[in-house]
């Protein structure tokens, strides 16, 4: 799952030509990687590949900060 | 009576030393601590050099070190300059040349950009609040607020020195520095507290970042209010329901910033589960907000007072509308009249004045009015319009907004008299981003248009004629424009042509383009 997530945000989503390999633990909301538009898109990626429900009220930043978080999250569901 | 920026956040310690200026996130910052910590920096910038008339950097993202930066460099008798974070090196270096910055202050999490920042050729001598190893000078914050304070007094600022510059897009392809004075700045301060009614009990959420016009609302009329002023974090911006949050928590009474963040708060659907009933004010600016999504805000909270504000970044703000009720969905939501101390006359392209109702160019005089372009004479001539009465002139800007008046009296936005576009927000030459494709090795001709999604969502669509045996794909144009323009400006769509479609006179037929993109 892990993998996946960070596969789609390094290949597809980020703003800015990561220097280093993305990593779980990575910032995702504090730093250039994602804006507000990328991270909706993460956010329906996720829904459609997990087939899971991700409701407006989880979509805080305690839930989306690093993909470990996103997973923690996802994993609780 | 104060006219710099220095002497407003004095006369804020004075009034109310153990008021919150700034908050961000857990961060808090008293008047008091925000004047000593300024003096701080402001002290050890002279002792590095800088002196009245330099230009500054502030490099960084939303956080509180953007308060102290800029009242800390304004206490030198320096401009700031604020810089995007997520803008590219190469852009950023354009800067530091552009605007002959030697000294950058930032903040460690962009450690890594310094070092890779210091590899370019720059003016650059030192980065303060950075803690890589450079090959250039670097201070910590720390050791800035360990300075002692020099006597800045024998700094003597008048209100005609520059304030700060910003950066925006030109259509040359490179981006135009827009300088205001602290009288043009403060002007904006008070009439904003005049207009809106600013008190020391307000709280003004910040969500613009420091390099957009937008947030000099929160940096300047707020210390000028004695008001506190809450920097919306990074994160928040990019979580709406968190942000929704934010407004709740922090029982924010003003609320700015582009349409697109009120819009994606109100897609949560939980606004209405919050308690906002500090909220009196909601300004939203920089672009159109759709009607449907207004009309559903302004149900949800029936109590703040709406405002539709418009200006550009060269006049600050310089009309307002008063929104009393939910919009229909054809109507045209009027920008409103201009405020205090403020004419504006409206052209047609012989510079003569329209007939009442007719569409002109929208030309304003004011005491926000921006000094200039830096280091650009002739763009600046070129924007202005001198009006000559018998013992005196008035210069107005050339806003390049098109606009009539309405039976109501009420100025009504129709468009753009060149190609520049605002997408969420983000004020976007098109020739900049042509500019910017014609210059790999691999095109031979290209066209920019913007293109209306089915979800009515703007879109910047480039069209590209590659040259014999090119393998270019569209990824490669978008990485390549990655690394020259800000993100929001790389075409989110590129298409391939063998030819484009041409008027009579052999001009690219962008309108015919947009026809074939959208069908």
């Amino acid at each position: 799952m892990t993998e996946i997530i960070l596969e789609y945000i390094s290949k597809i989503l980020s703003n800015e030509q990561l220097e280093d390999e993305l990593q779980a633990e990575d910032d995702l909301l504090g730093g250039g990687i994602l804006d507000s538009l990328g991270m909706m898109k993460l956010i329906l990626f996720i829904e459609e590949k997990f087939n899971v429900k991700v409701p407006p009220e989880d979509m805080t930043i305690e839930n989306f900060m690093t993909v470990d978080h996103i997973t923690t999250y996802l994993n609780k569901k | 009576m104060i006219s710099t920026f220095p002497q407003s956040l004095k006369a804020a310690a004075l009034k109310h030393p153990k008021h919150t200026a700034f908050r961000c996130g857990s961060t808090d910052i008293s008047y008091n601590q925000l004047d000593e910590k300024t003096d701080q920096l402001a002290s050890h910038l002279c002792s590095i050099g800088v002196k009245k008339g330099d230009k500054v950097g502030v490099y960084m993202n939303r956080c509180i070190e953007t308060s102290i930066a800029i009242y800390g460099i304004m206490k030198t008798g320096a401009a700031y300059v604020p810089i995007d974070a997520t803008l590219p090196l190469t852009r950023v270096a354009y800067l530091l040349n552009d605007c002959e910055i030697e000294h950058l202050v930032s903040i460690p999490l962009l450690n890594r950009k310094h070092s890779a920042l210091a590899a370019y050729q720059t003016p650059l001598k030192s980065i303060l609040g950075s803690s890589a190893e450079l090959n250039i000078d670097s201070t910590t914050w720390d050791d800035i607020f360990n300075t002692s304070i020099h006597n800045l007094d024998e700094v003597n600022i008048e209100a005609d020195d520059l304030a700060y510059i910003m950066y925006t897009s030109g259509s040359t392809g490179f981006p135009k520095g827009i300088m205001h004075t602290h009288y043009s700045g403060l002007n904006y301060a008070k009439l904003s507290i005049n207009h809106f009614n600013l008190t020391n009990d307000d709280i003004l959420a910040n969500h613009a970042p420091l390099h957009f016009d937008i947030s000099t609302l929160g940096y300047f009329a707020g210390p000028l209010a004695c008001a506190t002023t809450v920097i919306v974090t990074d994160a928040h911006t990019k979580m709406p329901t968190s942000l929704a949050n934010l407004i709740a928590t922090e029982k924010i009474t003003l609320w700015y910033s582009v349409p697109l963040a009120l819009v994606q708060m109100l897609q949560t659907g939980i606004l209405e589960q919050l308690d906002l009933s500090a909220l009196r004010l909601v300004l939203f600016g920089g672009e159109v907000f759709t009607n449907k999504y207004l009309s559903e805000l302004m149900h949800l909270l029936p109590k703040p007072s709406f405002y539709n504000i418009y200006g550009p970044a060269e006049v600050n703000q310089c009309t307002s509308y008063h929104v009393k009720n939910p919009p229909e969905d054809k109507t045209i939501l009027p920008i409103g009249k201009v405020w205090e101390d403020t004419d504006y006359l409206i052209f047609d392209k012989n510079d003569q004045n329209v007939a009442d109702g007719e569409i002109g160019e929208l030309l304003i005089h004011s005491t926000t009015r921006m000094k200039g372009y830096w280091n650009n004479l002739e763009l600046t001539k070129k924007s202005s319009y001198n009006q000559t009465f018998e013992n005196s002139f008035r210069i107005y800007h050339r806003t390049g907004d098109l606009v009539r008046i309405d039976d109501a009296g009420e100025l009504l936005f129709m468009g753009r008299n060149d190609r520049q576009v605002k997408i969420r927000g983000y004020r976007i030459e098109i020739d900049e981003i042509e500019a910017c494709i014609a210059q790999n090795n691999e095109v031979s001709e290209v066209a920019v248009v913007i293109v209306e999604t089915i979800e009515k969502e703007k879109e910047i669509c480039a069209i590209i004629i590659k040259k014999e045996n090119s393998t270019l794909s569209d990824k490669d144009i978008k990485t390549f424009c990655k690394a020259q323009i800000p993100v929001y400006a790389v075409p989110q769509r590129i298409e391939f042509m063998d030819s484009f479609p041409r008027t009579g006179s052999e001009k690219i037929d962008r309108n015919r383009i947009i026809e074939m993109l959208t069908k």
